[in-house]
C-alpha cells in the first residue's frame, strides 16, 4: 500500500457500490505482509492507474475469493467484472498475473458449484481451460534454457553431485524431476569430462519415476524414448548409461519407486561401490503434505510440522533415508502454497507467482509461442492452487525452512555447496537478465529475482 | 550517389556498361513476385551498372590533383577541393525522380552477374565481390580465420573467443550446457549414431526423411481409420517394401513414403527394437527388421485403436519437427487433409486442418484414442453434464471433417441455435448447467468479438443490471475472458479438441 496511500481503492466504491464491499476492506488489510514488494517499471494505462496496482489487484482477488466462498454471487460477479476490465490477458505482467488468478477463481466458482450462476458458466470455463503445451524434447530443452528457473537447480545440483560421487565406479542417479531428465545431459557430460582417460569411466544408472499424472511442463515423448536418447548421448560421451523407468507417482509418495530401490538394495547388499544419488528437482512438493490425523482442519504451518511425521511427504523422506543415499539434493520453489485457507493461499501464490510473470519480459518477446506456453503453464499452476482442493490440488509448495526441518527430522544433515558450485551458478546467472541473483543461506543456495527468493537448492547426506 | 555513375565512367574511365534495366536486364518473370528479402531481385526499372573488378575494388578513386588525396566519392572530393580554393561543384539532386541503380558482380560465373540478380547498392556488391571472389587477407590473430572484408573481420574479432557450439542440426549455442542438453536430445545425434547401415532403402529413409514433421499426417488417422485400412492390409506387413505401403494406407502415398519408418509408434516392441537398433552394430538386417516392426506396430496400433498405443505414436510423430531446413509447414497438411478425410472417421483430419495454420509441432495430441463417433456417442450419453459444452465445442470443430459425424454435429448446432434464441436467460436463471448463451459465442469463437473495448461496453450495459439479468453480462464477461485467453493461446480451436478429450477422461 505504500506507494498508493493517496489513492486507495476508493474509486472502486464509486463504480461498484455494494454494501458488503467496504466492510470487508479492513479485514483484508490486516495481514498484508508483502507490501514491500517492489514493482519496478510498472506501466499503468492512464485510465486504470488506480486499479493497475498489484496490491489493488490482490485486494480485489481476495474480495472475489471471499465472495465466492461465501456464495455471494452478486458481489463475486461485480468484482469479476472489475477485474476483467483491469486485468486483460494481454496486459502488463501484473495484469496477466491477475488475469490468471481471475480465471482460476472463476474455475473455482464453477467447480464448487456454490454459485449457480457461475456454475452455469462451467461450460464456458471449460473452454477457458488452459492449453498447456506438450513440448517436444527439443522444445523443452530450449525452453528450460531461457531462464535460470530450472538451470539454477541443475547447475547447483550437478556440482554437488559430482563432488559426492567422486571415486565411485557405479553411480546410481534417481532423478525425481519435473523437467523430464533435462538435467541429465549436463551431468553425464560433467562426469565424462572429469575422466582423465586412464581410469575407466563409472557406470551410470539412471532411474526415473514414470509418473502418470500430467503436470506441466508436459513432454510429448515417452520416457522410454527419452531414455534411449540419453543412453545414446551417454555413449557418445563414452559413458555407459542404464536407464530405467519405474512406474510410480507422487500421489502415494513414490511408494513403488522406493520399494524397487529397497529391493535392489537387498539383492545387491555389497553395492558398496555404488553411489546412490537422489536428485529431487521441483518434484517433492507434489507429494501430499497433509497429515493423516487432522486431515480436514487447518494444518497451519506450525501444526503441520509437529505432526509432519505422519505426512506422506515426511514418510517419503524417511524412506529415502532408509536407502542410505550418498547424497540427496532437494531443489524447489521457495513459497508456501499449503494453506488450507483459500485466501491465504491466494495471497501467498499472488506474492510468489508475480515473479515468473515479471521475469518473462526479459527473455521472451510478447506474443511469442514460447511465451504462451510458459504462461499457460503458469495459469495451470495458479488454477491448481486456487480452484482445486484435496488430492487434486497438487501444487503444494513449501518454503525452504520447512523442507530443511523435514530433512533434518528424517535424519539428514545439510551439506554445503562448494566454491565450485557457487562459481558455476554465478557464471550461469551472468548469462541471464540482471535481476537474477544468488544468495547463500547457511549451507544452501537461493536463486533470487530482484532480491526475492525464487528457488532454493539444498544438499543432504546421512546425519 | 547520383554522381557515381558519371564519375565512374568519366573519372576512372573503367565503367563498362551502363544501361537501363529494361533493355539489358530481362525483366524478372512476371509470374514470380518480387521478393525483397531475396538478395538480388532488383526492381526491373532500375538502372543496371556493371563495374570492372578494379573499379569496384578501387578504394579512393577520386583523387585530388593538388595533394593526391583520394576519396571514395566524388562528393567528398568536391568538398575537399574547396579547401584548395579550386572550383568545385556539388551535384544537385536532380528534381526528376532518381533512378534506382543496381549493380552486378563482375565475376561472370556468379549468379549476381546476371542483371536480374543484381544487388541494390554499391557497398553490397563490393562486399559480395570481396567475400566470394576476393582474397581473404584479414586474418584473426586468435583463431587464424581469414576474412576478405575488413568489417567482417572486425565483427569476428569482437566475438572470437566467446565459445560457440553448433549442433549438426544447425542450431547455434553460446553456452556449453545449453548445447549439451540440446545435443543429447537432438535427432541429429541419434541419426549420427544410427547411420552407417548400408541398406539402401532404409538409409535413404533415415537420412532424407528426417522431417518427420510430414509424417505427422499419417498415424492418428491411420490408427483411427483402422478398420477400413486393416481390412486391406496383409496381416504380416513385414515383407512390404515401402512402395507397397500406399496401397494399404493411401495417406502415406500422398505424403511420400519415406517418412513413415522414421517414426515408430512408441510401442514397447518398437522401442526395444529401436534401442537395439541404436546400440547394435546396425547391420542391414537389423535395420530391416526395425522398419518392419515399425510397420507392424503401426498396424497393430491401428487394429486395436487402443488408447495405449495411439497417443505416443502420434506425439512421437509430431515431436519430430526438429530440422529447421525442412520448412514443411503448410503444404503437407493441406495436401493430406482431404485424403485422411476420406479415409477416416476420426477427428484427425480436422486436427490437421487447424494445426496446419500453426505449426504442426504445436498440436497437442488428442488424449484418448477414440474415434470422433465414439466420442460423440459418449457425449450423448453424458447428456446434460456440465462439462459437455466443452465436449461439444470440441466436436463442433472435430466433426466438420468426417461425414459420419457431420450429421451429429449439425444436430448439436441446431440445438444450440435454438437454445440460444429462446431459452438462454431462462436456462441460466434456473441454473441449468448445460445451457447458456455463452455457448454459441464460444462455438463461434471469433476472436474479433473479444476486443476489450467491446467487451467493456457489453459489460457496462449488462453487468450493471446484474441483479436482474446477470446471465448475459456474466456470460459475456466470461466469454470475453475466455476469448482473450483463447486468442492468447492461439491454438484455441485446436486445443479444444484436446480438452474435450480431457474432460471426457475426467468425467468418465
Amino acid at each position: 500500500m505504500m506507494q498508493f496511500t493517496e489513492t486507495p481503492p476508493q474509486p472502486l466504491h464509486q463504480i461498484v457500490t455494494t454494501p458488503p464491499f467496504s466492510p470487508n476492506l479492513p479485514i483484508m488489510n490486516k495481514n498484508q505482509t508483502h507490501r514491500t514488494r517492489p514493482w519496478p517499471g510498472f506501466p499503468t494505462s492512464s485510465k486504470l492507474t488506480n486499479f493497475g496496482d498489484a496490491n489493488c489487484m490482490e485486494q480485489l482477488l481476495v474480495h472475489c475469493a471471499n465472495a465466492i466462498e461465501t456464495n455471494d454471487a452478486t458481489l463475486a460477479q461485480q468484482i469479476l467484472w472489475v477485474l476483467n476490465n483491469i486485468a486483460p490477458p494481454d496486459g502488463d505482467s501484473n495484469q496477466r498475473l491477475a488475469c490468471a488468478f481471475l480465471r482460476a477463481l472463476i474455475a473455482r466458482a464453477a467447480r464448487s458449484g456454490s454459485l449457480k450462476l457461475l456454475a452455469a458458466m462451467n461450460a464456458a470455463q471449460a473452454n477457458l481451460a488452459i492449453h498447456t503445451h506438450k513440448f517436444s524434447v527439443i522444445e523443452l530443452a530450449g525452453f528450460i534454457d531461457l531462464t535460470p528457473w530450472h538451470r539454477f537447480g541443475f547447475t547447483a545440483a550437478n556440482s554437488v553431485i559430482l563432488e559426492a560421487v567422486e571415486g565411485y565406479s557405479v553411480i546410481h542417479i534417481v532423478d525425481l524431476s519435473l523437467t523430464h531428465c533435462m538435467q541429465i545431459p549436463t551431468l553425464v557430460d560433467a562426469i565424462a569430462s572429469r575422466q582423465d582417460g586412464l581410469t575407466t569411466p563409472p557406470l551410470l544408472k539412471l532411474t526415473v519415476a514414470g509418473t502418470t499424472e500430467d503436470v506441466p511442463p508436459m513432454l510429448d515423448l515417452s520416457y522410454e524414448e527419452l531414455g534411449s536418447k540419453l543412453v545414446n548421448f551417454a555413449r557418445s560421451r563414452n559413458i555407459i548409461l542404464e536407464f530405467r523407468v519405474i512406474p510410480s507417482s507422487y500421489t502415494d509418495g513414490f511408494a513403488n519407486l522406493i520399494e524397487q530401490l529397497r529391493v535392489q538394495n537387498l539383492v545387491y547388499p555389497e553395492s558398496g561401490h555404488e553411489a546412490l544419488v537422489i536428485n529431487c528437482h521441483m518434484m517433492l512438493h507434489y507429494i501430499p503434505e497433509e497429515t493423516f490425523q487432522n486431515f480436514e482442519p487447518c494444518s497451519s504451518s506450525s501444526t503441520s510440522i509437529t505432526t509432519s511425521s505422519s505426512s506422506l511427504r515426511s514418510m517419503f523422506l524417511k524412506a529415502v533415508r532408509g536407502l542410505d543415499p550418498t547424497v540427496v539434493v532437494v531443489v524447489d520453489e521457495d513459497a508456501d502454497l499449503t494453506s488450507n485457507d483459500l485466501v491465504g493461499r491466494l495471497r501467498s501464490a499472488f506474492n510468489y507467482l508475480w515473479i515468473p510473470y515479471d521475469t518473462i519480459d526479459t527473455f521472451l518477446p510478447r506474443g511469442s509461442k514460447q511465451r504462451q506456453w510458459y504462461e499457460a503453464d503458469m495459469c495451470w499452476k495458479i488454477e491448481n492452487v486456487i480452484a482445486y482442493e484435496g488430492f487434486q490440488r497438487v501444487e503444494r509448495l513449501e518454503p525452504k525452512c520447512r523442507w530443511v526441518q523435514r530433512m533434518r527430522s528424517a535424519g539428514f544433515r545439510s551439506v554445503s555447496f562448494g566454491v565450485e558450485a557457487v562459481n558455476e551458478v554465478k557464471a550461469m546467472l551472468d548469462e541471464h537478465a540482471a535481476g537474477w541473483g544468488l544468495k547463500r543461506e547457511e549451507e544452501d543456495l537461493v536463486l533470487t529475482w530482484k532480491g526475492h527468493n525464487v528457488v532454493f537448492a539444498t544438499a543432504w547426506m546421512l546425519a | 550517389m547520383p554522381t557515381d555513375l558519371d564519375n565512374s565512367s568519366t573519372a576512372s574511365g573503367e565503367a563498362s556498361v551502363s544501361s537501363s534495366g529494361n533493355q539489358t536486364a530481362p525483366a524478372p518473370k512476371p509470374t514470380t513476385k518480387k521478393k525483397r528479402n531475396l538478395p538480388g531481385m532488383p526492381d526491373p526499372d532500375a538502372e543496371v551498372i556493371a563495374l570492372s573488378p578494379k573499379t569496384l575494388m578501387a578504394t579512393n578513386r577520386f583523387v585530388c590533383e593538388i595533394c593526391n588525396k583520394g576519396f571514395q566519392r566524388d562528393q567528398n572530393l568536391q568538398l575537399h577541393r574547396r579547401g584548395h580554393n579550386l572550383p568545385w561543384k556539388l551535384r544537385q539532386r536532380s528534381s526528376k525522380e532518381i533512378k534506382k541503380r543496381v549493380y552486378v558482380c563482375p565475376e561472370a560465373s556468379c549468379v549476381h552477374h546476371d542483371p536480374s540478380r543484381a544487388l541494390g547498392d554499391l557497398t553490397g556488391i563490393k562486399k559480395h565481390f570481396c567475400r566470394k571472389h576476393g582474397e581473404k587477407k584479414w586474418k584473426c590473430d586468435k583463431c587464424s580465420k581469414k576474412y576478405a572484408v575488413q568489417s567482417d573481420w572486425k565483427a569476428h574479432s569482437k566475438i572470437c573467443g566467446t565459445r560457440e557450439y553448433k549442433c549438426d542440426c544447425g542450431t547455434l549455442f553460446s553456452r556449453r550446457d545449453s548445447f549439451i542438453t540440446h545435443r543429447a536430445f537432438c535427432d541429429a545425434l541419434a541419426e549420427e549414431s544410427a547411420r552407417g547401415p548400408s541398406q539402401t532403402q532404409n538409409v535413404n529413409l533415415n537420412s532424407e526423411s528426417d522431417p518427420k514433421v510430414q509424417t505427422v499426417n499419417s498415424p492418428p488417422p491411420a490408427a483411427a481409420a483402422a478398420a477400413a485400412a486393416q481390412a486391406s492390409v496383409p496381416s504380416q506387413p513385414t515383407s512390404s517394401s515401402a512402395p507397397s505401403q500406399p496401397a494399404a494406407l493411401p495417406i502415406q502415398g500422398s505424403v511420400g513414403v519415406p517418412e513413415l519408418p522414421e517414426n515408430p509408434p512408441e510401442d514397447a516392441a518398437a522401442v526395444t527394437q529401436r534401442k537395439g537398433h541404436c546400440s547394435s552394430s546396425n547391420s542391414s538386417s537389423s535395420n530391416g527388421s526395425t522398419s518392419s516392426s515399425v510397420f507392424a506396430s503401426l498396424f497393430a496400433s491401428s487394429t486395436t485403436s487402443g488408447a495405449s498405443l495411439q497417443p505416443p505414436a502420434f506425439t512421437d510423430l509430431i515431436r519430430a519437427m526438429g530440422q529447421p531446413d525442412q520448412p514443411t509447414d503448410l503444404a503437407p497438411s493441406s495436401s493430406i487433409e482431404p485424403i485422411s478425410l476420406g479415409l477416416s472417421t476420426s477427428h484427425a483430419s480436422s486436427i490437421f486442418g487447424s494445426a496446419g495454420q500453426e505449426r504442426r509441432q504445436y498440436a497437442p495430441p488428442p488424449q484418448p484414442a477414440m474415434s470422433a463417433t465414439a466420442l460423440l456417442q459418449k457425449a450423448a450419453q453424458m447428456g446434460a453434464a456440465a462439462t459437455n459444452a466443452s465436449l461439444f465445442r470440441g466436436f463442433g470443430i472435430v466433426s466438420s471433417s468426417s461425414s459420419s459425424t457431420q450429421q451429429d454435429s449439425m444436430q448439436w448446432n441446431q440445438r444450440q441455435a435454438e437454445s440460444d434464441s429462446a431459452s438462454i436467460a431462462a436456462g441460466l436463471g434456473l441454473g441449468l448447467p448445460c445451457d447458456g448463451s455463452g455457448w454459441k459465442e464460444l462455438m463461434m469463437g471469433s476472436p474479433s468479438m473479444f476486443g476489450p473495448k467491446q467487451t467493456t461496453l457489453d459489460l457496462l450495459g449488462l453487468g450493471m443490471a446484474a441483479g436482474n439479468n446477470p446471465n448475459g453480462g456474466l456470460s459475456a464477461l466470461i466469454t470475453s475472458i475466455g476469448g482473450g485467453i483463447d486468442v492468447a493461446a492461439a491454438a484455441a480451436s485446436f486445443g479444444s479438441g484436446e480438452y474435450s478429450g480431457k474432460d471426457l477422461a475426467r468425467s468418465s
